[in-house]
């Protein structure tokens, strides 16, 4: 059987026996969605803000919730667990490529994350969201979280190739701020002040942040779902290069 | 002849952190012969170079310079066919805590290359081999110090490798767990593996090694059978009683008793 997919599924039953690490990676987002939407709902109303498309605010507001939810990095904190335990090692003294101890972590920290992201989607139904890209809309928002928890997780987990520590790596989560908020996370980028749209549009956040909330408000619009998934291409490439050196080159 | 371990040259070297940077020699030209079947000690101080050396023999380190062969396999060149060969225990157990005994056992197995109805197979023989059937299902995090220790042991059997490292493995253990590993190493080594054991404590080496090598500074300092050595001592000495193997490491790392009490570890035991 294919070792990365043996660790991952290690990682996943890992996961499931540690529900109170999963459980904040679903209500967190839930409860910023929450209190986002019940502070600036007003503010934008439905009938008079042209870049709700007909929708609520609560629907502008999913994306940067669902973002977060694929921010916690928690593959990174489990492969520090790891490192710190001596457990590494032992992988490391099999004879599998050293990659898949790496591409095993981050595949489990995708699975939970597509479950975590069905979830919110479906809680938010209920209330007055909807996707209007249909089916294949919803399946391209999940491909987009997916892809952006493999990057989130694979720099954090760069920080634990290289930090050894888990104090260093849950401080390189520090790195999560800025990207999550110099955003349009309120409002389209073209209404932020002239400074916040110059950090937010060299955010590379942003352009997933607008392929998936383009997803939801308009369907399918070719612009923003390109610039996003180029984005997270060029992201993927880089952090499962540098994870594949680093995991190779560790001593 | 083919042994079992052979180094040649060994040399590690490290960047040292922090503001003097420079270079720390942590192993400077170990050689070593390790013949097949062999229970063989590899003693020193703390920072002698023990783990280094253990560390680059087992391929989770890589070697500045000098060769090593583990079973006729040179460990640099062709690490992934090494690491077939070689079981290892560190020091710090490693073991997932999140999962059971057999699960950890299982997964070892599959990483080695075994299908799953061999890797079962496999782990309810290791289980038994290291008495922890009645546990099997538990999860580790669960275990005692000496379970954990005797599950690790396990985990490094699990594709029947020819030369098994074993990294202090009784440190921190109480004296019954202790007793129960050196009968683990002994039935482990009466099925035919070689055993390349590093420990702090003398009286394990002279129970369970027949020969070993004392490591100071990065250096073999001295090498033999636990009575050669003795022997040696006492030629060199002179005396009427027996040295101890506490003398011979004394004598070997320039250590006295009224320092080792204070500063060296090794000799308390």
């Amino acid at each position: 059987m294919n070792a990365t997919w043996l660790l991952a599924r290690r990682a996943i039953r890992e996961s499931i026996r540690t529900p109170e690490a999963t459980l904040p990676t679903l209500a967190i987002p839930l409860f910023f969605l929450a209190v986002n939407v019940g502070q600036a709902a007003r503010v934008f109303p439905t009938e008079t803000t042209p870049f709700l498309h007909g929708q609520s605010y609560a629907a502008f507001q999913l994306p940067s919730s669902l973002l977060l939810a694929a921010s916690f990095g928690s593959a990174a904190i489990y492969l520090v667990e790891d490192i710190e335990r001596g457990y590494f090692d032992k992988l490391r003294a099999t004879p599998i490529p050293r990659s898949a101890i790496v591409l095993g972590r981050l595949l489990a920290g995708m699975v939970t994350a597509l479950l975590i992201a069905v979830l919110m989607v479906l809680v938010s139904l209920p209330f007055g969201i909807h996707v209007e890209g249909g089916v294949a809309g919803f399946v391209v928002l999940i491909a987009l979280m997916a892809a952006w928890t493999l990057v989130f997780s694979g720099f954090m987990q760069l920080i634990a190739l290289k930090s050894r520590s888990a104090a260093a790596t849950q401080s390189g989560s520090i790195v999560f701020f800025p990207l999550l908020f110099l955003t349009p996370g309120f409002v389209p980028r073209e209404l932020l002040t002239r400074p916040m749209e110059i950090a937010a549009s060299c955010n590379p956040v942003t352009y997933v942040m607008e392929a998936m909330r383009s997803v939801i408000l308009e369907g399918f619009v070719a612009a923003p779902l390109l610039r996003g998934f180029a984005v997270l291409a060029v992201l993927l490439a880089i952090t499962f290069c540098l994870n594949i050196r680093l995991v190779r080159r560790y001593d | 002849m083919t042994f079992a371990v052979e180094a040649e040259g060994l040399v590690k070297h490290f960047h040292a952190k922090g503001r003097g940077g420079g270079t720390v020699e942590a192993v400077r030209g170990v050689d070593l012969q390790v013949r097949a079947g062999e229970v063989f000690g590899f003693l020193g101080p703390n920072g002698a170079g023990k783990s280094t050396t253990v560390k680059m023999l087992t391929t989770l380190m890589t070697i500045t310079s000098g060769t090593a062969r583990v079973a006729g396999v040179d460990v640099a060149a062709e690490p992934d066919r090494a690491r077939t060969h070689i079981g290892v225990a560190l020091q710090e157990v490693g073991l997932d805590a999140r999962q059971t005994g057999r699960e950890l056992l299982v997964l070892q197995s599959l990483l080695f290359g075994s299908n799953r109805s061999t890797a079962q197979g496999r782990a309810q023989e290791l289980l038994e081999l290291v008495d922890l059937v009645a546990s099997a299902d538990r999860m580790i995090k669960g275990y005692s110090g000496g379970m954990k220790r005797r599950l690790d042991l396990a985990s490094a059997l699990v594709h029947e490798p020819d030369v098994l490292f074993l990294d202090e493995p009784t440190t921190g253990l109480d004296p019954a767990s202790r007793l129960t590993v050196w009968e683990e190493v002994r039935r482990i080594n009466a099925r035919g593996t070689t055993i390349f054991l590093t420990t702090q404590y003398l009286e394990e080496a002279d129970q369970l090694c027949d020969r070993l090598a004392i490591i100071d500074g990065g250096l073999i300092v001295r090498e033999g059978t636990p009575a050669e050595l003795k022997a040696e001592l006492k030629a060199r000495v002179g005396g009427h009683s027996t040295p101890t193997l506490d003398d011979v490491f004394l004598d070997a790392t320039g250590r006295t008793r009224e320092r080792g009490a204070g500063e060296v570890q090794e000799v308390s035991s």
